[in-house]
């Protein structure tokens, strides 16, 4: 009987050791940390005593060998013998900040984008960098801070680095052959170079147009967001002006997509394409044009590597007239420190080394980004990556005030304008509906706090940055 | 101490561990979810007492009433081609047939095989611009253009195919097993008093398995009903909402797809929807039940 029970006791303390070296590993199984290329892990100088350990979360793959590197130079050359290390998540990054903080084992320094950074400050995750600014810093940054993109409640919470443009990607060959000189600027131009398009490669498969509907929201941020601030209205639907929702605009939008899908101008099955096999197709020159991000130009080089002659643009407008500016995207956040760093002051070191001029300049030089800070800008060459001179930011682009997340009853107003599109019904009940609900959403979202709204019924959609 | 209560010792201490799994991860997230349904909870934040408002919601949520009539078109559609299917399959194979075990580990493969890479590989096969089943269907000249199978008025077809090529193997296994445990002797002795193989088939085989068909019907109709994995890599709900399921929907609620700009979570009134496809899942599955009960009675 004592063996049982000593049995019994051993298989629970191997089973407890277990679930305690578990519960240790703080890295996921799906993630790559700062090895160097040999697979060694940069080392702590041993002369320096006990060094700083601070811990850096992202989900960015694209730059990992770029950041590694600069990781690497930072912690063999800084002097306040700090150590970082670079943890790079696969998938799920948002849960696994969650699970990190909530089991106390938070990284010091996270990577911040502007669909997670909100969140992340409502939830206590973050701590405000205000005090630790320099004068220096605030001149460079100052006209990048923005209300609830990087500031909230009057305090920062991270800087901006890069933002992404939005642009009307098209294959030039494709133009040609269809003998179409130059890209849209209206979109009715938008819908008849795509008929035109279809009509002559219908026969070898190829459409004039095509966009990631398997997910419309992901689709129509991408296009119709950019249609719209550049014919002078918000890309989400909001109205500056009256600090409401209006989708008028945005249904009018909607009436020359419903006649490309009308027209049979659009790939079959672009009701369940994915991005990346829309991709695929256009770089087997089987799609005459898209709208899309400028991560775009990466995307052909290193994962659809294409022979085709392509090309990024401004998006077309309502009418052909520029009326507003096209909204730079995911910008104004890149780094934040942890509210439950134990090591704020390094990890603010760590910050300032990583927003220094020559990192933020390289970034943009090698392509990892766009950069959006004017110093940078000043002085970076443009990037190395073929067809990103499309995508450069000039003077018909700029960053938008944000604009409230609400979440309504029901559908949103991508799958129901979508739903408009491919099944028809009435758009003007569809829209008045579609106002009804959000309104009713933000209504509820600021009498609760979590939200405020000022209209601002003098906003100039063409300087949507001025007060 | 008494030999009883030692016993009692060793046993609960072997209970433990299943105890305390339960606990943690079966009863303490249904309770944190009965109490969020109450709640305006998203995630972060205060949560907010509403009483029975997430409910009230529910009944005026045309999508999820959508979703539920979706779950029901994908769950009869399946079952139909799956138990016949499987079932067919189990008898070919109870026989004597060469290859019979190489058959029984190939069409058993799609259970073990990831869901999801299954069903990358189904898009790949079904999509309209350059999916397999297209160009074999045009090179054989019966269809002159491509069919949108992943269309509005495909999709859900297209679906429950996937699904019924997932659950065939798993289901014929079991019927497998049913069929293996009837006693021979029975057929024999039906077959010196002349019954033909058809009328074994009706009057030993399908009332000797009827307890096992029970316990696989309502595995089939449970999965059905909560199925979702498949439809989410394929279509993700679309086309405009056509293969919506319910936890899928439930899933969205609580999980928003990620996009550029944020996707709030629904915790309180995802909560309410996964109470909701509970109840109704419980209530097929006890409707079911009732029904069936006489498939229970052994001869």
């Amino acid at each position: 009987m004592r063996k049982k029970w000593l049995g019994l006791s051993l298989s629970l303390m191997l089973a407890a050791g277990i679930a305690g070296c578990g519960g240790n590993d703080s890295s996921d199984k799906s993630s790559t940390t700062n090895g160097k290329s040999d697979g060694s892990v940069a080392a702590p100088s041993a002369d320096k005593g006990q060094p700083v350990q601070l811990k850096y979360w992202t989900d960015d793959r694209h730059d990992q060998e770029y950041i590694k590197e600069l990781i690497n130079k930072f912690n063999d050359t800084n002097g306040d013998n700090i150590q970082v290390e670079l943890t790079v998540m696969s998938e799920n990054y948002t849960q696994s900040v969650d699970i990190a903080f909530s089991s106390n084992q938070a990284p010091d320094v996270l990577r911040l984008k502007s669909a997670n950074t909100s969140e992340f400050v409502k939830k206590g995750y973050l701590t405000p960098i205000d005090g630790y600014l320099t004068n220096d810093m605030k001149t460079k940054f100052g006209s990048l801070l923005i209300d609830n993109v990087n500031r909230f409640e009057g305090k920062v919470y991270s800087l901006a680095n890069t933002g992404l443009t939005m642009r009307l990607v098209y294959n030039k060959d494709i133009f040609a052959k269809a003998g179409i000189e130059n890209p849209p600027v209206s979109l009715q131009e938008m819908v008849d170079d795509a008929k035109k398009i279809t009509e002559v490669g219908k026969s070898e498969g190829i459409y004039g147009f095509a966009l990631n509907f398997k997910n419309p929201k992901q689709a129509f941020d991408r296009s119709i967001r950019e249609i719209l601030s550049l014919s002078g209205y918000q890309g989400l639907g909001f109205d500056m002006k009256t600090g409401q929702f209006d989708f008028a605009p945005y249904s009018q939008v909607i009436e020359y997509f419903k006649q490309m899908h009308k027209d049979g101008s659009i790939l079959p099955g672009a009701e369940t394409l994915d991005i990346d096999p829309l991709r695929a197709q256009f770089a087997a020159g089987k799609i005459g044009m898209y709208l899309s991000f400028s991560t775009e130009p990466g995307v052909y080089k290193d994962q659809f590597p294409t022979d085709i002659k392509w090309a990024g643009t401004l998006a077309p407008t309502l009418d052909g007239q520029i009326k507003g500016t096209s909204e730079i995207v995911s910008a104004g956040t890149w780094l934040g420190i942890s509210a439950k760093s134990m090591h704020q002051e390094a990890a603010w070191k760590f910050m300032q080394y990583m927003y220094g001029d020559d990192v933020l300049k390289t970034y943009h030089e090698k392509g990892f980004g766009i950069a959006i800070v004017p110093s940078i800008l000043e002085q970076a060459k443009n990037p190395e990556i073929g067809g990103m001179e499309g995508f450069l930011v000039g003077e018909h682009d700029s960053l938008w005030p944000a604009s409230p997340n609400v979440t309504p009853e029901g559908s949103n107003y991508a799958d129901a304008f979508f739903k408009y599109m491919i099944a028809g019904g009435d758009s003007k009940t569809i829209t008045a509906d579609l106002n009804a609900r959000y309104n009713a959403a933000l209504s509820k979202a600021v009498e609760k706090g979590e939200i405020t709204v000022t209209p601002n019924p003098g906003f100039d959609s063409s300087k949507p940055q001025d007060k | 101490m008494s030999f009883k209560w030692k016993r009692l010792g060793e046993n609960s201490l072997f209970l433990l561990p299943s105890i305390i799994l339960t606990a943690a991860l079966g009863i303490y997230p249904l309770l944190w979810m009965l109490r969020y349904m109450f709640y305006d909870y998203a995630g972060y934040g205060e949560a907010l007492f509403v009483g029975l408002d997430n409910f009230s919601r529910l009944m005026r949520d045309g999508l999820f009433w959508e979703s539920v009539g979706n779950t029901f078109v994908f769950a009869g559609g399946k079952l139909l081609l799956t138990l016949p299917l499987s079932l067919l399959l189990a008898v070919i194979l109870n026989g004597k047939l060469r290859g019979g075990k190489l058959l029984r580990g190939i069409y058993f493969m799609p259970t073990v095989i990831s869901t999801a890479v299954i069903s990358v590989v189904f898009y790949t096969i079904f999509n309209s611009y350059n999916g397999m089943v297209n160009s074999l269907l045009m090179k054989l000249h019966l269809v002159s253009q491509p069919i949108d199978w992943l269309g509005p008025k495909h999709a859900m077809l297209t679906v429950i195919l996937v699904a019924v090529w997932g659950a065939v193997g798993n289901y014929m296994l079991l019927f497998l097993a049913g069929l293996q445990s009837i006693p021979q002797d029975l057929y024999e002795s039906a077959a010196i008093d002349g019954a033909n193989a058809g009328r074994r088939f009706l009057h030993i085989t399908l009332p000797m398995l009827a307890p096992v068909a029970q316990m696989v019907m309502m595995l089939a109709i449970i999965a059905s009903l909560k199925g979702y994995e498949s439809i989410m890599v394929i279509t993700e709900g679309g086309p405009i909402g056509k293969t919506e399921v319910m936890y899928l929907y439930l899933y969205k609620l609580l999980f928003p797809v990620s996009t550029g700009s944020p996707v709030a979570q629904q915790i309180g009134y995802g909560s309410a929807v996964g109470f909701a496809s509970a109840v109704i899942v419980g209530a097929i599955t006890g409707l079911y039940f009732f029904l069936s009960r006489k498939m229970n009675k052994v001869y």
